[in-house]
């Protein structure tokens, strides 16, 4: 008993005097993109490092080496890490600088929970046209900017083009033909099951509402179709969203997708060429390049990715990206000036970034001869200026898009009614916005 | 042996001689007491509280009376929850008692063979939901699913076991099942071995089939223990959230929402602390309001035994 | 099936040696016995499938299991996925603050409930029943419906990132003080009585002469708290904010590089595996001790 009291009298002894000595400014970095220490923790050679966690190690790493008097404390958090950002804020102890999706900023931003950093891209010496138009966008709110917009990113069509050439929908150059119009991709889709006898779409419909939302928003945002009016109020009982519903029903109902697949499957799923086109986020360019270029491989040289094609009046498309942001607490101002530090050093380097498959922040990197050629990055560039998000007023977009995206997927596999899902969906959405 | 039916959970004990009321008693209550109220009895008062306010988790909120309450009573979304999440209660509380008790029954011996089943039965319990969870994903999942090979196999219709409103949270139900079996078949296994054998000698001499000694002897000695399990499954099943989060998402259209998952959404994800705690004052009373009936039935059956 | 198990399993059904009953119903008992025990093992064979499978995708390259789980059941196997999880070096401190933790409850929650138990059981004092049936209440709040208050009580006590902060909540689960309670209720009065006569003070009784008696039920009670405390996963998340007082179960999650868990099959089914390890572990080499105290302890 008595080395047990101890050993819990020892615990909290250590915690307790576990205060720092602080000799240098101290930066507390909260993200996700999970660990790789054993592999990149000491990597100061960002050009080495590949994928999201060990670029951002690395970069990291690079950062404290060339500012021996910045000591950077990194807590890994799991994705997405707003359960305990939060429940930080309520008890006030965030930490310096976090990574947010720029969808959740006005979360934060409206409850005065994290600062503008204006000032300090300024003193940075970041203007804010360096940016891409669509990375702005994403992190300003109210006129200030909320974050250090670090990407851009969006789903993709990532195409087989060896069923695609099979069913007859290549260009001459080599290219997937894409379909201009939901009538065309109807038709496409048909004469590609007739000559393959695959589903012309790999699309996810279990246990997950994302992919399904940013669908309907990309399309949604094509018609021109003004669904948030205010911030505070979406309306989807509309001939628009109609249109998009009955559209990706009439694939389903003519089994022109794979069905019942949840994320990892549909993954899978491609690699195996058990279909045209899945719809995925452009995470995967990575992951499905190395795989086209592996003899054995069921894709082997038969890869494309190409941002969703314009079916309906314009060519907007859906994004989100990913920024560090700075909670709202007190700073000393050599911490302000390291902070500034960072967030120079971060725009600097965003082609290492832009090397795990997101699309920059930085207008610089899209000219960027080392950028353009990276893999299929040449067709993705427009998604630097066709992006766009929800606008900067709409709050708990998670949320959001989890409603959006169960009653679309009722829909489409035929629980409800179009008409029925669109009203729960408007309804549900409104219901939340309405009372935050 | 007569089992005392009517003394399960009951306050009234046999009092030790000579033993007067005294605050000695409280004494050895006291550091759990404390516990207990700082960790449970204020967070519920305080949530109390906080379900009559509109409130995030950042500043003063604002006294709005039972309009959180108002609200959820004519939520689809939340009278869903309640449904669903007394469905899987159906759907689990029986299967576990039974099963366990069954389990018990056949595992009653003393031999290796029967300690290793066991072993086994009890060996999923150890798990975390994560795991739980994770592995009968990877069962249900189309295409490559254990399942669906086996269907595939066997040339059946394949049930889209996570992504049909009518299967899912029957899916979850089954994941459940197998994860809890083990504490009932444990509880269970303990009654039967108090049981005294010269009971069973005596039925046996007098010529009782086998089944008239489960009836006779078996069951009225494990009463007890029958109703623990009920209660503590009861307890357990209604607070469903890391399977049904971990699997379907709540989803296909909310058919394998449960109301914690509603407490949590609307807490953590809506910063709507005012409904998530007014959502969970319902459920506590859901709750309790279980555990008390089936108490009292249990209690009332035994009386007028 | 071993000769041993045909005597043991004959002898459930006529535990005396009842000389009447002939040999051939012996047999046909014994029959009857072991199909049961065969479907019994059939059943449990299934109820470790999912485990085996788990294993076995834990032990497949991520690339070869995105071409699809049937991988499985062909070479080549490697361990790759478990050196990746060695890869984070604070894994060790993670399993220490989980062991640190989780042993902690435990103790705790087996001394604060047989403290009450016993009282329970055994005194009379003012609001016995009361303080009971609130305790017993106790036991259908569900955890999400306070885990913010407690939170911020934390919060305002600073405790967050502390073994303490992580303990505390797991020693108010009413579940241990009712156990106990009943336990002790079931105890001849007899001892307590001639104890008395012998002049003992009630602590005494209840630490020399109770307490002992009660090991199977201490036994049953830390087992199960060891592995809530160990598999806890909602509260560690939101009060350890800090890398070095992650829990296992945390620190694990937080490697994972995104949601997008496609990539990573093999390495999921390997963290599983692997945070599961020290309990199943544990478990191998004390299953018969084990399944003996959980039966030993129930409730009687």
């Amino acid at each position: 008993m008595n080395r047990k009291h101890s050993l819990i009298a020892l615990a909290i002894m250590s915690c307790l005097t576990a205060a720092p000595a602080i000799a240098d400014t101290q930066l507390h970095l909260q993200r996700f993109f999970g660990a790789c220490e054993a592999k990149y923790g000491t990597n100061k050679d960002v050009s080495k490092a590949e994928g999201e966690c060990g670029i951002m190690t690395s970069l990291i790493n690079q950062f404290e080496a060339k500012n021996p008097d910045i000591e950077i404390k990194v807590t890994t958090v799991e994705w997405p890490g707003y359960d305990q950002l939060t429940a930080q804020m309520a008890s006030r102890t965030p930490p310096d600088l976090v990574t947010m999706h720029n969808s959740v900023i006005s979360d934060y931003q409206s409850r005065q929970l994290i600062l503008p950093i204006d000032s300090l891209l300024k003193k940075a010496d970041i203007a804010l046209d360096e940016f891409t138009s669509t990375a702005l966008n994403g992190v300003k709110r109210e006129g200030e900017v909320f974050g250090l917009p670090i990407d851009t990113w969006t789903m993709l069509y990532h195409v087989n083009t060896k069923l695609m050439a099979q069913a007859e929908l290549i260009n001459a150059d080599g290219s997937p033909t894409l379909p201009s119009s939901p009538e065309e991709m109807l038709s496409m889709a048909r004469q590609f099951k007739e000559k393959t006898g695959k589903p012309y779409l790999i699309q996810i419909l279990s246990n997950e509402t994302a992919a399904y939302t940013r669908l309907m928003y990309t399309y949604l945002l094509q018609q021109d179709s003004n669904f948030f009016a205010d911030a505070s109020h979406i309306s989807l009982q509309t001939k628009e969203a109609r249109n998009i519903l009955s559209h990706f029903k009439a694939i389903y109902d003519e089994d022109l997708t794979t069905k019942n697949m949840d994320y990892p499957a549909s993954v899978s799923a491609f690699s195996n060429a058990q279909g045209g086109i899945l719809l995925n986020g452009n995470w995967l360019l990575g992951t499905y390049t190395a795989e086209s270029n592996k003899a054995t491989s069921a894709i082997y040289n038969a890869y494309k990715a190409m941002p969703y094609p314009k079916l309906y009046d314009n060519d907007a498309l859906y994004v989100d990206g990913h920024s560090w942001v700075m909670p709202n607490k007190k700073r000393s101002d050599d911490k302000l000036a390291a902070t500034a530090k960072f967030f120079k050093f971060m725009a600097d380097n965003d082609f290492e970034w832009s090397r795990t498959g997101h699309l920059p922040s930085m207008k610089n990197v899209l000219s960027n001869p080392d950028f353009t050629s990276l893999p299929h990055r040449t067709e993705l560039m427009s998604v630097t200026t066709r992006g766009q998000g929800l606008p900067g007023g709409v709050k708990r977009q998670f949320a959001v898009q989890d409603i959006i995206g169960e009653e679309i997927a009722s829909a489409i596999t035929g629980v409800k009614t179009i008409d029925a899902a669109l009203k729960d969906a408007e309804e549900r959405v409104n219901d939340l916005l309405g009372n935050l | 042996m007569e089992a005392p039916l009517s003394t399960f959970g009951e306050i009234t004990v046999t009092i030790v001689k000579s033993s007067r009321t005294s605050w000695t008693g409280l004494l050895f209550v006291l550091p759990f007491l404390i516990v207990f109220i700082a960790m449970i009895v204020i967070p519920l008062i305080w949530g109390i509280y906080l379900s009559l306010h509109k409130v995030d988790l950042f500043g003063p909120g604002r006294f709005i009376g039972l309009e959180n309450y108002v609200r959820l009573f004519s939520n689809k979304i939340f009278l869903q929850t309640v449904i669903n999440t007394f469905y899987f209660v159906l759907l689990t509380v029986p299967a576990l008692t039974l099963i366990g008790m069954g389990l018990a029954l056949a595992l009653n011996k003393e031999s290796p063979v029967q300690n290793i089943v066991r072993g086994i039965f009890f060996s999923s319990t150890v798990l975390s939901v994560t795991v739980v969870t994770l592995i009968w994903r990877i069962i249900f999942i189309p295409n490559d699913g254990l399942m669906s090979n086996i269907f595939t196999a066997m040339d059946w219709q394949p049930i889209a076991f996570l992504s049909d409103p009518n299967w899912s949270l029957i899916s979850v139900a089954i994941a459940t099942i197998w994860w809890c079996i083990g504490l009932p078949m444990m509880l269970f296994v303990a009654a039967l071995q108090q049981i005294p054998s010269d009971l069973y000698e005596a039925a046996a001499i007098d010529g009782a089939r086998k089944w008239q000694r489960f009836y006779y002897i078996t069951l009225p000695s494990i009463t007890r223990t029958i109703i623990l399990v009920i209660i503590i499954e009861i307890v357990m099943q209604f607070q469903l959230f890391g399977q049904a989060l971990l699997m379907t998402q709540g989803g296909p259209n909310n058919s394998s929402r449960s109301i914690v998952m509603f407490i949590y959404d609307a807490g953590f994800r809506r910063w709507d602390v005012g409904t998530a705690a007014a959502a969970s004052q319902i459920l506590f009373l859901l709750i309790l309001v279980a555990a008390m009936a089936q108490f009292f039935v249990s209690r009332k059956k035994g009386a007028s035994q | 099936m071993s000769h041993l198990n045909q005597a043991s399993a004959s002898e459930v059904c006529v535990r005396s040696p009842e000389k009447s009953i002939s040999w051939l119903q012996n047999f046909g008992m014994w029959l009857a016995n072991n199909k049961l025990l065969l479907v019994l093992i059939a059943c449990s064979l299934l109820m470790l499938a999912p485990f085996l499978w788990t294993v076995g995708l834990s032990l497949k390259s991520n690339q070869e299991l995105m071409l699809g789980a049937s991988a499985v059941f062909h070479f080549p196997y490697t361990l790759n996925n478990y050196a990746d999880i060695f890869q984070n070096s604070q894994v060790f401190r993670w399993l220490a603050n989980s062991l640190i933790v989780s042993i902690g409850m435990t103790f705790w929650v087996l001394i604060l409930s047989s403290l009450a138990g016993y009282a329970f059981a055994r005194l009379e004092f003012p609001f016995k029943k009361i303080i009971f049936v609130i305790i017993l209440m106790g036991l259908a709040v569900p955890e999400q419906a306070v885990i913010m208050a407690r939170h911020q009580i934390f919060s305002a006590l600073e405790m967050h990132n502390s073994y303490v902060g992580l303990i505390l909540p797991g020693l108010s689960a009413p579940f241990g003080v009712f156990l106990m309670t009943q336990f002790f209720k079931a105890i001849p009065p007899e001892l307590d009585e001639a104890a008395t006569l012998d002049n003992a003070n009630k602590f005494q009784i209840f630490w020399y002469v109770l307490l002992p008696l009660t090991l199977p039920a201490q036994a049953t009670l830390g087992i199960l708290t060891f592995l809530t405390s160990w598999n806890d996963y909602f509260w560690p998340l939101i009060s350890a904010t800090e890398q070095e007082m992650y829990t296992l179960t945390i620190g694990i999650a937080s490697s994972q590089q995104n949601f997008a868990q496609s990539e990573g099959l093999g390495f999921l089914a390997s963290q599983a595996i692997f945070s599961a390890l020290p309990i199943i572990l544990v478990y191998i080499f004390f299953q018969k001790h084990i399944v003996t105290a959980v039966a030993g302890g129930g409730v009687k």
